[in-house]
C-alpha cells in the first residue's frame, strides 16, 4: 500500500441557521485504506462528508486531494476530482432504469445516439458489476429493485463516473447482516486490491472493528481522534464517541404482568400494491413492555400507524379489551381511555413545528372540554397546564410558551410529546423508535418515562429498529420480519438468537 | 350532413390552442415546476401576436414568433419567482395570471389594439385528402394545424430519446439526484419554463391571430385553465394531452354549429359546456385512477441544496 | 502542513443562503413595507408611461382619495365588499383550500338576494334580512361541491372552483339577458331593488354595509383566534398530517371553513347588489375574486389585517375609477397594480425566510 494522502479536510467549519454543525473538523484518508468516520447521530459526519463531496460549501477550512489544495464548486467538481458519495438516502431517479440513472451522471462527448450510449453504459455496468462480484440487470427500473440492489446501483454510478475516493454514508443502516457483510467485503476489496480510498460513515462499532483500517471519531461537530481500530477496544471507542455520558443500563427491571390489554390478530395491509403487513398477531399485557425488534422496513411503521389511529389501510382486528377495536375509537375516546402514542417522526405525526408549544400541548386535552367549549378556548388554563408539564417533564430550551415547537431540539421535542401524551395516567402506550435522533441523556430520560409508565400498570408496546433499545427496555421481545411476528423471546433473551431471527427469516 | 362536415372542419381550430398550451405545460411540469400560469401567458401571446401583426402590416409569421418570444420573456418573471425567490408555486402561478390579465388589458387599450382585425393565414389544402367526403375539411386548414402534430412528435422525441430529455425528466423526478449527477437543476427548469411558455404563447396567438383574427381583453376565457386540467387528465403524457385537446376541440366546435343548426338551446347554457365538461373530466379522472405514479416526482417542490432542517 | 487561511485570494469570498427560523416582527414589517413601496413605485412608473402626469398622480391617489370627505366615503363604501372577499380568502387559505371561486360564490350570493327581491318573498320589513340570508346560503352552496370533491376525490380545487366561476357567470348572463332583465330598458340588468331592499345609510352617508363588514370581521376573528375551531384550523394550516394524528377532525374543519368562505363571498355579492348597484348587473363581480386573494395574501390570512388591506385596495379601486374617467386608463390597471404588489411582497418573503451571508474564505 502506497499510503499517500488521498483526501484531506483541514479545520472545516459549517453552521446552519446559527447551529454549528462543524467546528474546525479535520480528516485525512489515505489511498488503499478503508477509513471509518465514526460518531453518533448529529455528530457532523454527514455534514463533513457533504463538504468533501461538494454539496455544501464550508465557511472556513480547506480541502486537499492528493495533497493539492482544491476548491469544489459543486458535486460535479467533486466528481471530476474523483470523489464519489453514496448518500444514506439514495439519489436515484425512481422511474428510470439502472442504465438511465447511471448515464445521467456520465460525461462523454462521443458522437453516439442516445440508444447507443444507453447500450454502451449497460455494457460498462455489467463489466464493473462483475469486477466487484455481483450481477445486476441494467434495464430494470430502479423502483423495482430491493434496497440492497439500489445501493449497488449507487456504487456503480459513482465508480463509472470515475470515482477513486468512495464515500459511503451509513451504508449498512438499511441492510440485513448478510447484505451488509457482502457490501463491506466488496468495498474492502476495492480499497485493498485496487488502491482506492473508501470512507465509511457509520455509527456501528462492529463495522468499524471488522472492516476499517483507520477510524476517525467525531463528536458534536469536532473530530476528536484518529486511530487504528485494532489498537483499541470497543469500550474505548464507545467512550470516544459518546464522551463522558453515562452508559445505558442493560436489563429492565421485571415485574409480574397483568391481564391482557390489547389483542392484535391477523393484521394485514389491504393495499394490494403494498402488502406490507401479512398477519400480525400479538397480545399485550398491562404492566409490561412488549418490544418489537426487526430490520427497518419490515412493517414496523405500518403497524405503528395502524395502532396509532393513522389512516393505514388494514384488515384484521386490534381489540382493546373491553372497549372494542382501536379503529372504532374516536380521538376523544382514545384520550379518555389513556391511549398514548409516541410516533417515530415527531414533526410529521406529533408536533406541528410552526405552532407554539402551548398550542401543541393543548391538543392533549382539547377534546375533553377542559380547555373550554367549542366556541371558546380557555387560553390561561392551557398556558398553566403547559407550564406545569414543561417543568415536570424537564423540557428544556423553552424561552416562552408561545415559541415555535420547531425551535426545540430533538430530545426536548420528544419530551414535549411525552408530556402531552402522558398528561393523563396512560393505560396503553404505543411507541415507535422513541430515541431516534436523541442524545444519550435524552434517551435515558425517555426510557425512564416508559419504565415508570409500565410500573404504574400501563401496557407499553415498543416498536424500535434499534435492537439495543429493545433489549434495554422490553420484558418480552417479538421479532418482526416480512410483515409478521416470527418469534417471541422472554427476557433475559439471547441477543445472538434475536439477531439471527431478524435476518434469517424471509 | 354539411353541418357535420363543417363541424369536423372546425375542430382543429379549437383543438390547436388546447393542444399547444397543454404541451407547453407538460414541458414545464416535467421539469418539476407546477405551472398554473397558462391562462396569463396565453393572453400575452394573444395580445402580442395581434400587436406584432398590426405593427408589421400583417406579417403573420412574425406575429406568431413575436407571441412566442413575448410569452417566454414574461415567463421569466415566473421563473424568477419560483426558482430564485422560491415563492410557493401556486401563488406565483396565480400572480402571473393576474399580472398578465392586467398587463394585456392595459396594453391592449393603451395601444388601441382592441377589436382591430388582422389578416391571419390562408388555409392550405392537402390534396387529395381534402377531397374526402365529410372528413375533407379536416385537410383544409392553416399551416399551424399541420405543424402541431409535428411539434408534438419533436417534443416527445426530445423528452424520451435524448440525453437532454433524460436530464429534464430527472430534474422533475428527483432534483437532488440530478444535482448530484452534476445537472444544473435551476438552469434546466428555467429553460423548460421559457420553452414551454413559448408554446403556450403560440397557443394564445393562435386564438387571436388565426381564429378570431382580433384582440379582445380576456379573450382566452379560461382555456388556459382547461389546459391545466387537460395535463392532469393526460397524466403528463403528450399524446394523451393531444387526444384530450381534440376532445375539447370537438365540444367547442359544436357551439357555433348548434346556433347555425337552429337548435333552440339557451345560449349561455351552451357556453357553459366546456367548463362543465372540464369539471366532469376532473371528477372522472379522480374516480378512475387514483394513482399518482405518472406525476413528476418533484412537481411543485422548490429545489434547495444548501439548506437543512 | 501549511496554513491555508493565510493564502486567501480575494475572489474566494462567496455568499451563501441560509434558512432563518425566526425574524423579529418589526424587521418583517419593515421588509414588507419596503416591498410595498417598491411595488407602488413600479406601478407609478407604469402610470407615468401610460400618460398620467407624475404630479397628478400624487394628487389623485393621496390627496383626493384620503383627504376629501366625499372620496373617503366612497372608499369606505367600496371597502365593505372587499373586506368580505378578503375574509373569505383568509379563512379558505387557512384551511389550505385555494378558493379561486370567490367570484362564482359572489355571483350566486347576488342571484340569491335578487331572487328574494324579484319574487317579493316575505314582508317588506323582513326583506333585507331575508335577502342577506339567501345570499349567504347561495354562496355557501356554490362552495359545497368543490370542497366535497376535494375531500372525497382529491379533485384539484383550483380548477374546480375556477370552472364553477365560468358556469356561474354564464348563468348570471342567462338571467340578466333573459328572464330577469329589467323590462323598462334594454340593458343587461335586473329591475331596480325597492328602497327597503337596499342597504341604508346609518348616518351621514356611512353605509350599513361597512358597519356590517366590520362586525363580520370581528366574528371571523373570533372564529380564527378564540374558538377551538381556530386552534384546529392552525393545525390543518401548518401541518395537516400532524393534525390528523393528534385527533383534529380535519375533514370537518376544512368543510366548515370552506363553507364559511363561500358564505362570506355570497355576502360580498349581496353588499354590492344591495349596497352599491341596487340591482343585479352583468359585471358587478369584476376584479373582486382576485382582490380577495390578494387581500388574504397580503394580510397573511389575519382577519384584522385583511380589513386594513381591504381599505387600501378600496382606495386603489376608487382612484382607479377616477383615472379611468380622467385619463382613459383602463380598469385593468388596478389589477396590474395589485399583481405587482403581490409579486413584490411574495418576493420579500425570501428575505424574511433566508439570510444571505458572506463566507469568509470559502474553500481555498
Amino acid at each position: 500500500m502506497s499510503n499517500k494522502n488521498a483526501i484531506q479536510l483541514d479545520a472545516v467549519s459549517k453552521s446552519f441557521d446559527g447551529f454549528k454543525a462543524l467546528s474546525e473538523a479535520s480528516f485525512t484518508a489515505r489511498w488503499g485504506e478503508v477509513h471509518a468516520l465514526l460518531g453518533e447521530n448529529g455528530a457532523g459526519k454527514s455534514s463533513l462528508m457533504n463538504i468533501a463531496a461538494g454539496l455544501y460549501a464550508p465557511e472556513t477550512g480547506s480541502l486537499f486531494i492528493d495533497d493539492n489544495l482544491v476548491r469544489l464548486k459543486g458535486p460535479l467538481d467533486a466528481s471530476t476530482q474523483g470523489i464519489g458519495m453514496v448518500h444514506q438516502h439514495f439519489k436515484l431517479v425512481k422511474p428510470f432504469s439502472v442504465a438511465e440513472n447511471i448515464l445521467l451522471g456520465l460525461r462523454n462527448d462521443q458522437a453516439l445516439s442516445f440508444r447507443q450510449r444507453l447500450q454502451q453504459t449497460a455494457e460498462e455496468i455489467k463489466t464493473t458489476a462483475a469486477r466487484l462480484g455481483f450481477t445486476i440487470d441494467p434495464f430494470a427500473r430502479v423502483d423495482q429493485l430491493s434496497v440492497a440492489e439500489q445501493q449497488r446501483v449507487e456504487i456503480l454510478k459513482v465508480l463509472l463516473a470515475g470515482a477513486r475516493i468512495l464515500i459511503l454514508d451509513e451504508p449498512t443502516a438499511v441492510l440485513t447482516d448478510a447484505e451488509a457483510e457482502n457490501l463491506l467485503t466488496t468495498v474492502q476489496n476495492f480499497a485493498h486490491q485496487e488502491g482506492a480510498a473508501v470512507i465509511l460513515v457509520t455509527h456501528k462499532m462492529n463495522d468499524v472493528m471488522r472492516y476499517a483500517d483507520e477510524v476517525t471519531v467525531m463528536r458534536t461537530g469536532r473530530t476528536v481522534a484518529s486511530l487504528k481500530p485494532q489498537s483499541v477496544t470497543v469500550g474505548e471507542l464507545v467512550k470516544l464517541t459518546v464522551g463522558d455520558a453515562p452508559t445505558p443500563p442493560q436489563v429492565p427491571a421485571s415485574r409480574a404482568a397483568g391481564e391482557v390489554k390489547l389483542e392484535v390478530s391477523e393484521l394485514c395491509s389491504t393495499n394490494p400494491n403494498a402488502p406490507i403487513l401479512r398477519g400480525v398477531n400479538l397480545s399485550l399485557h398491562a404492566g409490561e413492555i412488549y418490544g418489537i425488534a426487526g430490520v427497518g422496513g419490515n412493517g414496523q411503521s405500518e403497524l405503528a400507524g395502524a395502532l396509532m389511529g393513522l389512516p393505514e389501510p388494514v384488515s384484521g382486528s386490534m381489540q382493546l379489551v373491553g372497549e372494542g377495536d382501536l379503529r372504532d375509537l374516536s380521538a376523544s375516546r382514545r384520550r379518555e381511555l389513556g391511549i398514548a402514542c409516541i410516533p417515530a417522526d415527531r414533526y410529521s405525526a406529533a408536533l406541528a413545528a410552526p405552532l407554539s408549544i402551548s398550542d401543541n400541548f393543548a391538543m392533549g386535552e382539547i377534546h375533553s372540554g377542559r380547555y373550554g367549549p367549542f366556541w371558546f378556548l380557555r387560553r390561561r388554563r392551557i398556558e398553566a397546564d403547559t407550564a406545569a408539564a414543561v417543568s415536570e417533564f424537564d423540557v428544556q430550551g423553552v424561552r416562552s410558551l408561545q415559541q415555535k415547537a420547531a425551535l426545540l431540539s430533538g430530545g426536548n421535542a420528544q419530551k414535549l410529546v411525552i408530556a402531552r401524551e402522558f398528561s393523563r395516567q396512560p393505560q396503553l402506550v404505543i411507541v415507535h423508535s422513541p430515541s431516534r435522533g436523541l442524545d444519550v441523556r435524552a434517551t435515558l430520560a425517555v426510557h425512564q418515562r416508559l419504565r415508570s409508565a409500565r410500573d404504574a400498570g400501563a401496557a407499553v408496546l415498543l416498536i424500535s429498529e434499534d435492537l439495543d433499545e429493545v433489549m434495554a427496555l422490553a420484558d418480552r421481545i417479538g421479532v418482526m420480519s416480512a410483515g409478521r411476528i416470527i418469534g417471541e423471546f422472554a427476557q433475559p433473551a439471547d441477543r445472538q438468537a434475536i439477531g439471527q431471527a431478524m435476518v434469517n427469516h424471509v | 350532413m354539411s353541418l357535420i362536415a363543417s363541424w369536423i372542419g372546425n375542430i382543429p381550430d379549437f383543438a390547436v390552442p388546447f393542444a399547444l398550451a397543454a404541451l407547453g405545460l407538460i414541458i414545464i411540469e416535467r421539469s418539476g415546476v407546477l405551472a398554473l400560469g397558462a391562462e396569463g401567458l396565453m393572453l400575452v401571446g394573444a395580445m402580442s401576436g395581434i400587436g406584432a401583426s398590426l405593427m408589421t402590416d400583417g406579417s403573420t409569421v412574425a406575429a406568431l414568433i413575436m407571441a412566442m418570444i413575448a410569452a417566454a420573456v414574461v415567463s421569466q418573471l415566473f421563473a424568477l419567482m419560483v426558482l430564485i425567490m422560491r415563492i410557493n408555486q401556486v401563488i406565483a402561478g396565480l400572480a402571473l395570471v393576474f399580472f398578465c390579465q392586467g398587463l394585456t388589458g392595459l396594453c391592449g387599450t393603451l395601444m388601441n389594439w382592441t377589436s382591430r382585425p388582422v389578416s391571419g393565414l390562408s388555409d392550405l389544402s392537402l390534396w387529395p385528402l381534402s377531397e374526402l367526403p365529410v372528413l375533407g375539411k379536416l385537410f383544409i386548414q392553416d399551416p399551424v394545424v399541420y405543424l402541431t402534430p409535428i411539434i408534438f412528435l419533436l417534443v416527445v422525441l426530445v423528452l424520451n430519446r435524448t440525453v437532454l430529455g433524460l436530464r429534464l425528466r430527472a430534474v422533475g423526478e428527483n432534483p437532488q439526484a440530478a444535482d448530484a449527477a452534476g445537472i444544473p437543476v435551476l438552469a434546466y427548469r428555467c429553460a423548460a419554463i421559457a420553452a414551454g411558455s413559448a408554446l403556450i404563447g403560440l397557443a394564445g396567438a393562435y386564438i387571436s391571430v388565426l381564429s378570431t383574427k382580433m384582440w379582445l381583453a380576456d379573450m382566452v376565457g379560461g382555456r388556459g385553465w382547461i389546459a391545466v386540467a387537460l395535463v392532469i387528465f393526460a397524466r403528463w403524457s403528450p399524446w394523451k394531452a393531444l387526444a384530450g385537446a381534440v376532445l375539447f376541440g370537438c365540444i367547442e366546435a359544436l357551439i357555433p354549429q348548434m346556433a347555425a343548426s337552429g337548435i333552440r338551446l339557451p345560449q349561455y347554457f351552451v357556453f357553459m359546456t366546456p367548463y362543465a365538461v372540464t369539471l366532469g373530466v376532473m371528477i372522472w379522472v379522480a374516480v378512475a385512477s387514483r394513482d399518482n405514479s405518472s406525476q413528476p416526482g418533484a412537481l411543485g417542490e422548490p429545489f434547495i441544496r444548501e439548506e437543512r432542517r | 502542513m501549511f496554513d491555508a487561511t493565510n493564502f486567501q485570494p480575494l475572489l474566494a469570498r462567496r455568499y451563501t443562503l441560509e434558512v432563518r427560523q425566526q425574524m423579529a416582527w418589526y424587521w418583517q414589517a419593515l421588509v414588507i413595507a419596503l416591498a410595498l413601496l417598491v411595488g407602488l413605485l413600479i406601478s407609478a412608473a407604469i402610470l407615468v408611461v401610460a400618460g398620467v402626469p407624475a404630479g397628478e398622480l400624487l394628487n389623485e391617489f393621496v390627496i383626493l382619495t384620503l383627504f376629501d370627505a366625499q372620496s373617503l366615503r366612497a372608499v369606505l363604501f367600496q371597502a365593505a365588499p372587499l373586506i368580505m372577499v378578503g375574509l373569505a380568502g383568509c379563512v379558505a387559505f387557512r384551511a389550505r383550500f385555494w378558493n379561486l371561486g370567490l367570484e362564482g360564490q359572489m355571483i350566486w350570493g347576488a342571484i340569491g338576494a335578487t331572487a328574494i327581491s324579484l319574487f317579493e318573498i316575505g314582508p317588506p320589513s323582513m326583506r333585507l334580512p331575508l335577502m342577506l340570508l339567501s345570499a349567504v346560503v347561495c354562496g355557501l352552496i356554490w362552495a359545497l361541491a368543490p370542497v366535497l370533491l376535494k375531500l372525497h376525490l382529491k379533485v384539484n380545487e383550483i380548477i374546480s372552483t375556477l370552472m364553477l366561476n365560468y358556469i356561474a357567470l354564464n348563468f348570471l348572463l342567462h338571467l340578466v339577458y333573459g328572464d330577469w332583465k329589467d323590462p323598462r330598458d334594454n340593458f343587461p340588468y335586473s329591475p331596480q331593488y325597492r328602497v327597503f331592499e337596499r342597504l341604508p345609510d346609518v348616518f351621514d352617508g356611512l353605509s350599513l354595509a361597512i358597519v356590517l363588514a366590520t362586525l363580520v370581521a370581528f366574528l371571523v376573528l373570533w372564529f380564527t383566534n378564540v374558538s377551538r375551531a381556530g386552534l384546529y384550523l392552525r393545525f390543518v394550516d401548518n401541518s395537516p398530517g400532524v393534525a390528523r394524528a393528534v385527533g383534529v377532525p380535519v375533514n370537518r374543519v376544512i368543510l366548515g371553513t370552506v363553507l364559511l368562505s363561500g358564505a362570506l363571498a355570497g355576502l360580498a355579492g349581496f353588499m354590492i347588489t344591495a349596497g352599491q348597484e341596487g340591482r343585479l348587473t352583468h359585471s358587478f363581480y369584476v376584479g373582486y375574486g382576485f382582490s380577495g386573494i390578494l387581500i388574504a395574501f397580503l394580510a397573511r390570512n389575519q382577519p384584522i389585517a385583511a380589513t386594513v388591506v381591504a381599505l387600501l385596495v378600496a382606495t386603489l379601486f376608487v382612484a382607479g375609477r377616477s383615472l379611468q374617467v380622467f385619463y382613459q386608463i383602463p380598469f385593468s390597471m388596478v389589477q396590474l397594480i395589485q399583481a405587482i404588489l403581490v409579486i413584490c411582497v411574495a418576493s420579500s418573503e425570501f428575505f424574511i425566510r433566508h439570510r444571505i451571508r458572506r463566507i469568509q474564505g470559502g474553500q481555498s
